[in-house]
């Protein structure tokens, strides 16, 4: 059986996010952590683009020739994609900062486990 | 002038940048630093109020010529009214935030650069790109553009906590970023979640297509995105449970940073609050959500701040528990309700600043903020004294000065909407923050002097001074004639008042 394409990508940015946190709130090493926020951003994104998924459409580029009511009709929603492109940009910043701190607070520590560097 | 509208937004990004690039230049970075924040409170005063669309694109209604060539899919249906662009709205309400926030900004700002020998252009460019986040959130009507300028923020709130040198700030900066990549995440799915059952990030058209029946308002989708904007908005002010890192980072920061990050967390709850009054008002427990939450940040962050002994931390935690008087008055959904949730938030965000900043004169001089080690600071710096002592007052709402009035607002809101009892908790709080404060400036001002408490800066900067002249005047001006403020507030608590 063929799973929906829509849904199948739903469902991933679902387990994504569920397993993300999972890594945040319960893993004890640093990086682990900022894995796991990577997965819940990620998850969070692949949903938006679910969301602008149109099966059986088209890419949103109007080409001449192409008549008005036909696009609108079948072309996929572009807002999502945008949207992701900004998202993906800020979770990479905050990515670089988070691994940037945790840099300092290795050389600082020796360690990268949450429980001995930020006490719980 | 709707051009000024943008340039609110563009101005401190454009000085952050200068000063980034002029890092080691530090009379240059002064001078640019000082004119631009100077612009800051002074654009809003000139602005006009009006919507600015991003791009020029305007609703095709407003400009029918746009789509002649559309089918009618489009002209013919919402979409015709719908918003393409982003587009920020400046209306009264904007002008008096967007006014106090470039005031603190610019009184931060004016202190810190006098307070260090050299002053550091990575710090300046993280105070702009904060103010000029905060701004965008205060002014924008497309709830992905708040989303990007809240994440903005929360970056700026980290840099300034990181540059400030003081022991533990990465740890808490850390922790701070951790809690946000969970909570912002949410956010965003709270927005995605929006855009899926309305398909539209804009305020405006999200709140048209709930009232007109494009969608229905009682998805379990909508309520599922409400809860998840809920949680940012919780995360993005510092209330519970995000209290304690919020108080942390606070404490973490130099006084002219936390007394700007501070105003970011009282705007970030007034931007996203409103907007939740604004889309989910017609959910029946929304109210009662913001009340329950705000009367929690009240509890917890005054009986908190009783128990500190770091100056600090005190402060920070006062701080949250005052966001709960702004969220009782949102809370209320009444006209005078609102209206005086959103006039204590101005107060708030002025009187903490005067606060940091006023006990921030006493780690500059002493370099310790812990209450136990100080003493004897009123003989040396009675006027420091008596003006943090002021400020003290304003905080726990004192008359003649700002929070006595908009306190008082609100407990008269509270007694007309029939919930005479947060009157009661409001003014036991008020009377709970008078003696944590009291207990504070006993405890550095008038005690004796500690043996060993040791003086390394002995002169106070003039510009520190000066800061808090001015956030006095506002304070004594803001309580003798609240309807300065108020009259500006009115418009749009009575456009929340009614859809409550």
């Amino acid at each position: 059986m063929i799973i929906d394409t829509q849904l199948a990508s739903l469902f991933t940015a679902v387990a994504l996010i569920i397993i993300g946190i999972f890594a945040a709130a319960f893993l004890d090493n640093l990086i682990k952590k900022v894995i796991g926020l990577a997965f819940i951003g990620d998850g969070v994104n692949l949903f938006i683009v679910s969301m602008g998924y149109k099966a059986g459409g088209i890419v949103y580029i109007y080409l001449p020739g192409m008549a008005a009511d036909w696009f609108s009709q079948n072309a996929s929603y572009p807002l999502p994609f945008a949207m992701v492109l900004t998202s993906i940009v800020i979770g990479a910043s905050t990515m670089a900062v988070m691994l940037g701190i945790i840099i300092v607070l290795y050389k600082k520590h020796g360690s990268l486990k949450a429980s001995e560097i930020l006490g719980d | 002038m709707n051009s000024l509208i943008p340039l609110m937004v563009i101005v401190p990004i454009l000085c952050a940048l200068f000063l980034n690039l002029l890092h080691k230049k530090d009379r240059t970075i002064k001078i640019i630093a000082i004119i631009l924040a100077l612009i800051l409170p002074a654009l809003p005063i000139l602005a006009n109020y009006g919507l600015h669309y991003f791009g020029g694109y305007v609703p095709l209604i407003e400009n029918p010529t746009l789509g002649t060539d559309l089918p009618s899919l489009i002209t013919g249906t919402a979409l015709n009214t719908f918003h393409p662009a982003i587009t920020y709205s400046f209306q009264s309400a904007q002008k008096i935030f967007v006014f106090i926030l470039g005031l603190v900004g610019l009184l931060a700002v004016f202190t810190s650069l006098f307070e260090t020998r050299r002053p550091s252009g990575v710090y300046g460019y993280m105070m702009f790109m904060g103010i000029a986040a905060i701004t965008a959130v205060l002014l924008t009507d497309d709830i992905f553009n708040l989303y990007v300028f809240f994440e903005i923020a929360a970056l700026a709130t980290v840099g300034i906590v990181l540059v400030s040198n003081i022991k533990g700030n990465y740890e808490t900066a850390l922790k701070y970023m951790i809690l946000g990549g969970i909570a912002a995440p949410m956010l965003l799915l709270g927005v995605a979640l929006l855009l899926g059952v309305t398909g539209n990030v804009n305020i405006t058209d999200i709140i048209y297509s709930l009232k007109n029946g494009l969608v229905n308002p009682q998805s379990p989708v909508l309520l599922m995105a409400c809860g998840l904007i809920v949680f940012g908005w919780l995360y993005g002010s510092g209330l519970p449970p995000f209290h304690t890192i919020k108080s942390a980072v606070y404490s973490k920061a130099l006084p002219s940073g936390a007394a700007l990050v501070q105003a970011f967390s009282v705007f970030t709850f007034i931007a996203l609050g409103v907007i939740i009054l604004r889309i989910f008002s017609y959910l029946p427990f929304s109210q009662w959500v913001i009340l329950g939450v705000s009367l929690l940040a009240m509890i917890l962050g005054i009986t908190m701040a009783i128990l500190q002994t770091d100056l600090r931390r005190m402060i920070g935690f006062l701080a949250v528990g005052e966001l709960g008087y702004i969220g009782i008055g949102l809370g209320l959904g009444t006209v005078s309700g609102i209206t005086a949730g959103l006039f204590q938030a101005v107060n708030e965000a002025v009187i903490t600043a005067f606060l940091f900043i006023g006990f921030g004169t006493v780690l500059y001089q002493t370099g310790i903020s812990d209450t136990r080690k100080l003493g004897g600071m009123m003989v040396r710096n009675p006027k420091v004294a008596l003006l943090v002592l002021l400020a003290g007052f304003a905080m726990a709402g004192v008359p003649p000065l700002n929070a006595f009035q908009s306190k008082l607002m609100l407990i008269q809101a509270s007694i007309n909407a029939g919930l005479p009892e947060l009157g009661v908790i409001m003014i036991l709080l008020s009377i709970v923050t008078f003696m944590t404060f009291m207990k504070a400036f006993h405890a550095v001002f008038l005690r004796p002097k500690p043996a060993d408490l040791e003086i390394k800066n002995e002169n106070i900067p003039k510009a520190t001074i000066i800061a808090m002249l001015v956030f006095l005047v506002v304070c004594i001006v803001f309580g003798l004639f609240p309807q300065v403020v108020t009259s500006y507030l009115q418009p749009l608590a009575t456009s929340l008042g009614g859809v409550v």
